[in-house]
């Protein structure tokens, strides 16, 4: 571990600190997919605080203050704590949430009471088990991040070694045990690595904040990658770079380490929400805004074309009574079209371009086309069984079938 | 004349499980019980902004910042869960952490040694409760037993002026929504008085005792009663319980008061779990036998 650490170009204490809190990163991301993705992102929170208690009862048994012991207390109530939850919610009558509340709870007290009564006991050793409630990056050791780098490592390599079986039991159980997997394993196993993930951050984060940093780097990295494959190293990624930026932030403005990793990972996933490609928030904005515009367009150009062979050429306002479209709506599609060279002005009145006349013609051929396959559609005997794209069906048919939709258009056109 | 110290940390305790034993069979019974568990730790900023704003910890204007930061996070949830993108349950993981990692470095930077200390919000002092006091008509009261037990009537008026529609909503949000009672509306009046009920208690009992007995007791109940009036009556009922159980077993060995009620809380949602009479493990293991049974002499009976 030591040349790894000297690898790092910071001074010694802060390369332990990016060096835990990069493990922290990558474990509890790949981990917290697994939680996330099958909706039990708050069985983290529970775990994280049942394993306050764990480090107090390690300490009262051993009397030891090293990370290594106190953490191993916490994995086994962390344990505890998730099979007491398994088995409350097996009896049936109490729901998975109030399951969750009653385990987080129980332990929580549990804890502070351990934790008041070592500090009542007046052992001169107890100073520093509240750094695992809300965290605390300095202090730590080279030891303890040795210990943590192990841990990572098993994680990692369960989740890379069993991906196939973990992967179908997330995504549908009753498959896998169709297939034989052992399902109930399987899913204790995921909440195991939830508490191998929760075991290495306690020390940086605390039990209260524990699981944003299971859920953050999860939501923030399925908001890019559709692949578990992908999901996966993605949010090992993120988590780390959260990790890392936050525990060197908050040890130079000397606050605890927990809530500013917390708010980096929280920033993270908005930002993610926002501005991911095709998913975010404000992406899809932009696109309905862009599709609502061109809708718009071609409806105006189709008014002003069928208009033409009704009579003299409009005005726009005749045009805005005529169509009966909001004034602002006309003025910004009129405005649209004229940038794209498909109007003509003679004085007040409005011609269609040459362009113009082309782009009408081709929506007025595309709507026709949907609705001759929505007439015909199960005539032509398309052998993909998907539904096509109604903006642009003769791409999506194909030429040869939409050539064949216009010839049954015709047809029935012909006899009525 | 003055209430003996015991006695007003027992009252502030009873009071606290009252105001949250009113509460928590309807969030157990909706399954946001965990929703409490977010908002309660969500008032954090609210008190350290009102502390830092305007330099008081005076108990209205702290409810009014706490309610604020609860409504917030209530509305920052549900617009994750609108967008589509993130389920419900990592909604709430995102937004309590972060609104609570907002309030420790609130407390840790500008707010440290002044009162306001972490440990006190988290697992709280209720052992300080009898020392604020105030005197009304020559009698001198805990402050907090006056402001728990203002929460406590304000609970159960909210609960039995809007009994039939938090039932309606809760069993049937489908039909109550035709006959215009709206689920969402009543649910969002709840998570307030949850947070109401949350910062009254914070500053005598902390966070921690306020999330056990909002969903503990609550469970426990619904472990033994079909009836929900009967829910409303074993959850308070077990909520004073675990109040008087909790202060002697912290007396007899010098611990945090309020971790202790939670444990014993703990320890009553044990026994129900184990022993109720209809949906306990034991029960459940009694009706599976006779039903073997049963079914084995009905067999041999038919042969």
């Amino acid at each position: 571990m030591g040349w790894l650490i000297d690898l790092i170009p910071l001074d010694y204490s802060d390369a332990v600190v990016v060096l835990a809190a990069m493990l922290l990163g990558i474990t509890a991301g790949a981990v917290g997919v697994l939680a996330v993705l099958r909706q039990r992102s708050l069985v983290g929170d529970a775990l994280s605080h049942a394993a306050l208690p764990g480090v107090c009862i390690a300490f009262l048994v051993t009397g030891a203050k090293d990370a290594t012991t106190l953490l191993a207390g916490a994995a086994l109530a962390g344990l505890v704590g998730a099979l007491l939850m398994v088995g409350i919610e097996r009896t049936g009558r109490i729901r998975p949430d109030a399951a969750i509340g009653v385990v987080l709870a129980s332990f929580f007290s549990l804890g502070i009471v351990l934790l008041t009564y070592i500090a009542s006991t007046d052992n001169s050793n107890q100073a520093g088990l509240e750094k695992y409630l809300f965290g605390q990056a300095a202090g730590l050791l080279e030891r303890d991040v040795a210990v943590m780098g192990v841990l990572a490592l098993v994680a990692l390599t369960l989740v890379a070694v069993g991906f196939r079986a973990l992967k179908t039991t997330l995504f549908d159980p009753a498959f896998a045990g169709a297939v034989g997997l052992p399902v109930r394993a399987l899913e204790i196993a995921m909440t195991a690595l939830l508490v191998i993930a929760i075991v290495i951050g306690l020390r940086m984060v605390g039990a209260i904040l524990m699981v944003a940093m299971l859920v953050a780097p999860a939501v923030a990295a399925r908001q890019f990658a559709g692949r578990l494959a992908l999901v996966i190293p993605l949010a090992g990624a993120i988590g780390a770079a959260v990790g890392v930026s936050g525990a060197l932030l908050a040890s130079r403005a000397e606050v605890p380490t927990g809530p500013v990793i917390v708010l980096v990972a929280v920033g993270c996933v908005v930002v993610s929400v926002l501005v991911a490609p095709r998913r975010g928030v404000l992406w899809r904005a932009r696109r309905l805004a862009r599709d609502r515009r061109r809708i718009l367009a071609e409806g105006v150009l189709v008014d002003l074309e069928t208009a033409i062979h009704a009579g003299p050429p409009l005005t726009a306002a005749e045009l805005a009574l005529a169509s009966a479209r909001p004034a602002r709506a006309l003025r910004r599609a009129l405005r649209d079209l004229d940038r794209a060279g498909m109007l003509d002005r003679d004085g007040e009145r409005l011609y269609l371009s040459r362009p113009g006349a082309a782009a009408a013609h081709a929506v007025l051929e595309r709507r026709e086309l949907w609705a001759a396959w929505l007439e015909h559609g199960p005539a032509l005997g398309v052998p993909d069984a998907r539904e096509p794209d109604p903006t642009d069906l003769r791409a999506s048919l194909g030429d040869e079938y939409a050539d064949r939709l216009h010839a049954l258009m015709r047809a029935a056109e012909r006899s009525p | 004349m003055t209430l003996n110290d015991d006695l007003t940390i027992i009252l502030t305790a009873g009071l606290v499980a009252t105001a949250a034993g009113l509460l928590g069979p309807f969030l157990v019974l909706r399954r946001i019980a965990l929703m409490s568990d977010a908002v309660s730790h969500a008032v954090l900023p609210g008190i350290v902004l009102v502390y830092l704003l305007l330099g008081t910890r005076a108990p209205l204007p702290v409810i009014v910042g706490a309610a604020v930061f609860a409504i917030i996070c209530v509305l920052a949830i549900e617009a994750l869960r609108s967008t589509g993108l993130v389920k419900s349950d990592a909604a709430i993981a995102l937004v309590f952490p972060a609104l609570f990692a907002l309030g420790v470095l609130g407390v840790t930077q500008y707010a440290s040694g002044v009162h306001l200390d972490l440990d006190s919000t988290i697992y709280g002092e209720i052992a300080f409760a009898p020392f604020q006091t105030v005197t009304i008509g020559g009698f001198e009261i805990a402050r907090s037993i006056i402001l728990l037990g203002a929460v406590a009537l304000a609970n159960l008026a909210l609960v039995t002026l809007l009994w039939k529609e938090y039932k309606a909503t809760t069993f049937d949000p489908e039909f109550s929504r035709t006959i215009g009672i709206s689920p969402a509306l009543l649910s969002r009046l709840l998570l307030i008085a949850v947070a109401i009920t949350a910062v009254t208690a914070f500053e005598s009992v902390g966070a921690i005792l306020v999330v056990t007995m909002l969903i503990v007791p609550a469970a426990a109940a619904y472990l033994l009663t079909d009836r929900l009036w009967a829910m409303v009556v074993v959850t308070v009922a077990v909520g004073w319980v675990s109040a008087l159980g909790g202060h002697a077993a912290a007396t007899a060995v010098d611990a945090s008061i309020a971790g202790a009620m939670g444990l014993v809380a703990a320890i009553c949602f044990a026994l129900a779990l184990v022993a109720s009479p209809r949906y306990g493990l034991l029960a459940r293991a009694v009706q599976r036998r006779r039903r073997r049974r049963d079914l084995r002499t009905a067999l041999a009976a038919g042969r």
